[in-house]
């Protein structure tokens, strides 16, 4: 029986696929409460608070006005992203029926989508074997996987564009002809420019320098200029038009924009142009947010890249045929992004380091690929030795790149002091479903170790809770702690949390924390009590 | 609009089967719920818009993802603001299959 190569091909992709999402999923899979720093958190709740409203909202709610209501520099108080990714997620929610998995599993689709842009682009441009050994190398990417555990949920996602922009311009420009063109692929690109754009503001600017340095290089591999003016004209409208569907958005990326300009009070020296890695994005600037391994080449693609990396630059360099000039450009203009702080524009430059893998693993690929090429061997030891080189690809692969990638998703968020457990969410909906939006919750009691979950029950609830730092404890209330508590309560629903009790070293301030609640509380309603969780209406006495 | 043949049909069923159960499995009936959603939702409706261009089918598929989860999500969004947001991706699900119709209608005169 002759199977259709197609089919297989496909196979092939949805099996990898799956393993990706398998891995990328694993944080997850057995435990269904929320996880991530407090990036995560924002990006959550704002998917969550439409799918659980059933209504979305131009002007935040108090409780995101609370933590964001200077976020959007050209309209405060209202969305400071433009709307598609995070009505995506309360989509997906809604749909699904469910407040945490949907958008868990869309965020893990989105941020994986990156890998099927670079393998559809590798696919077409270079055939089946290099796109798919491209998504394999991918799938266990460093560079992709911590900020994605991170909470950086839409630039993860942004990333996908830029091949596929890249390639929309690419496609334009290689059928055009003054008898024909195929103008579908410029109008399709500026549609995918704006949707990047309502997606992560700072990669669309990567597309456009991708595209423009793509458009460079083609002129001068073509020494013609293949372009219809009046099909750009229309292209600029078709973008213009879609960015103007989110006027106080777009207007915030203008403003955030142009008030950036000049941010960066230090020179950089020249000497950086032959640095990969920006000089203000060094592990040593980031200690305790990010940590070292993230800037290392080593931990991040592993050693036993670097010489098919540079094979495969070579290779392009010197073969230079069109599609090898897409990936040069692809490649320099990321080199220009991470070097932007030159230009006075250094802003969250060390995050755009987390897209050096979409390209240098397609370039590691070629390189593998092509050493049988070099050789002046038979045809049939050059396939040999081609599939050999794909083989060891996807050994050292399973070897060296899975294996961390594997135990980082597995592990990640693991701690009970990460993630609220089950009471935890259980009185957060409560306090949604009983309280007004405007009313204020404070969590009492938390040690600095499970603030995080207190973040996120106040995520959860969609109520503010300005006062959960615990002034119980904290030095800066010492001076006048009963007026900031006397003052601060007034009509506020306090939150005593037992639960996590037993994770406390300092048994001390469980006994204050306990004594606060018999002395402050006992005139006031008591309005819930389960699970080791205790909700009081503090009211005037 | 080209319907596919038998095989390609079947073909598209069983892929969509297989990572729906595979979604299944692994993260339970809202996860293939999810999974179910970005297909028919967002990948569905820009599919059949892009079916009436000259595009390859590959691209068609890739692009109705990347379109659809930009163009999908702002029309419901801005409905959303008027009625329930459920209803709203429902009427957006309409418009833009309805979209599809009326260009293939167009593209035939």
């Amino acid at each position: 029986m002759k199977i259709n190569k197609h089919y297989l091909e496909a196979l092939a992709f949805i099996a990898v696929y799956l393993f990706t999402l398998y891995l990328w999923t694993l944080p997850f899979q057995d435990n269904n409460t929320p996880y991530g720093e407090f990036d995560a958190i924002s990006h959550w709740e704002l998917a969550d608070f439409i799918a659980q409203r059933d209504k979305t909202f131009v002007s935040l709610p108090p409780f995101l006005d609370y933590s964001y209501s200077l976020n959007n520099r050209f309209k405060p108080h209202t969305l400071w992203y433009h709307p598609p990714f995070h009505t995506d997620m309360a989509i997906s929610s809604a749909f699904a029926g469910d407040r945490m998995i949907p958008i868990y599993l869309t965020n893990a689709i989105f941020a994986t989508a990156v890998f099927v842009s670079v393998y559809f682009v590798m696919r077409k441009l270079f055939g089946f074997l290099p796109a798919i050994l491209s998504f394999f190398l991918l799938s266990a990417s460093m560079r992709d996987i911590l900020p994605y555990l991170w909470g950086q949920w839409p630039e993860r996602f942004g990333y996908a564009f830029v091949p596929l922009i890249m390639y929309c311009f690419y496609k334009y420009w290689t059928t055009y002809s003054k008898e024909s063109s195929k103008p579908i692929y410029l109008y399709i690109m500026s549609i995918l420019l704006a949707v990047n754009l309502f997606i992560h503001p700072l990669v669309m600017f990567h597309s456009i320098v991708g595209v423009a340095f793509l458009g460079i290089g083609l002129f001068i591999k073509d020494r013609k200029l293949s372009l219809n003016f009046r099909h750009i004209l229309i292209s600029l409208l078709i973008f213009a038009l879609l960015a103007s569907i989110f006027p106080y958005q777009t207007g915030n990326v203008i403003v955030s924009f142009l008030k950036d300009s000049g941010s960066n009070s230090v020179k950089p020296s020249l000497s950086r142009l032959f640095e990969w890695t920006p000089e203000n994005a060094s592990p040593d600037k980031f200690a305790g947010s990010v940590p070292a391994a993230y800037f290392s080449f080593k931990q991040m693609h592993g050693s036993w890249t670097l010489p098919f990396l540079i094979l495969g630059i070579i290779v392009l360099l010197i073969r230079r045929e069109k599609r090898d000039i897409f990936l040069l450009m692809w490649l320099f203009s990321l080199y220009l992004i991470l070097h932007r702080d030159l230009i006075g524009k250094p802003t969250f430059i060390h995050r755009s380091l987390s897209a050096s893998a979409h390209i240098f693993v397609p370039l590691i690929v070629i390189g593998a690929l092509s050493i049988s090429s070099l050789l002046p061997l038979p045809k049939l030891y050059k396939n040999l030795l081609k599939y050999g080189a794909a083989a060891l690809v996807v050994i050292l692969t399973f070897n060296y790149n899975i294996p961390p990638a594997y135990s980082t998703l597995s592990q990640a968020y693991d701690s009970p002091f990460l993630r609220p457990n089950q009471a935890q969410v259980e009185v957060s909906e409560w306090l949604q479903q009983k309280l007004n939006e405007t009313e204020n919750v404070s969590i009492i009691g938390p040690f600095p170790d499970i603030m995080k979950k207190v973040w996120w029950m106040a995520s959860y609830s969609h109520r503010t809770s300005a006062y959960f730092e615990g002034f119980l404890d904290w030095p800066q209330y010492e001076q006048n702690r009963n007026e900031t508590i006397k003052y601060h309560l007034l009509n506020d629903y306090i939150v005593f949390d037992y639960t996590d009790i037993g994770l406390l070293q300092d048994r001390s301030f469980v006994d204050r924390w306990i004594k606060f609640e018999q002395e402050n509380m006992k005139n006031h309603a008591l309005i819930y009590n389960k699970n080791n969780i205790r909700v009081y209406k503090y009211g005037a006495s | 609009m080209e319907l596919p043949d038998f095989k390609q049909t079947g073909f598209v069923l069983f892929a969509a089967a297989l990572i729906l159960a595979f979604f299944y499995f692994v993260l339970g009936f809202s996860g293939m719920m999810t999974v179910l959603g970005i297909m028919i939702l967002f990948m569905l409706p820009t599919y059949l818009i892009l079916n009436n261009f000259d595009l390859e089918q590959d691209e068609k598929i890739v692009f109705s993802f990347f379109i659809g989860i930009g163009i999908f999500p702002a029309i419901a969004y801005w409905l959303g603001m008027l009625i329930s947001f459920r209803i709203a991706i429902f009427i957006t699900f309409a418009i833009l299959i309805a979209t599809s119709f009326i260009i293939k209608k167009f593209k035939k005169k």
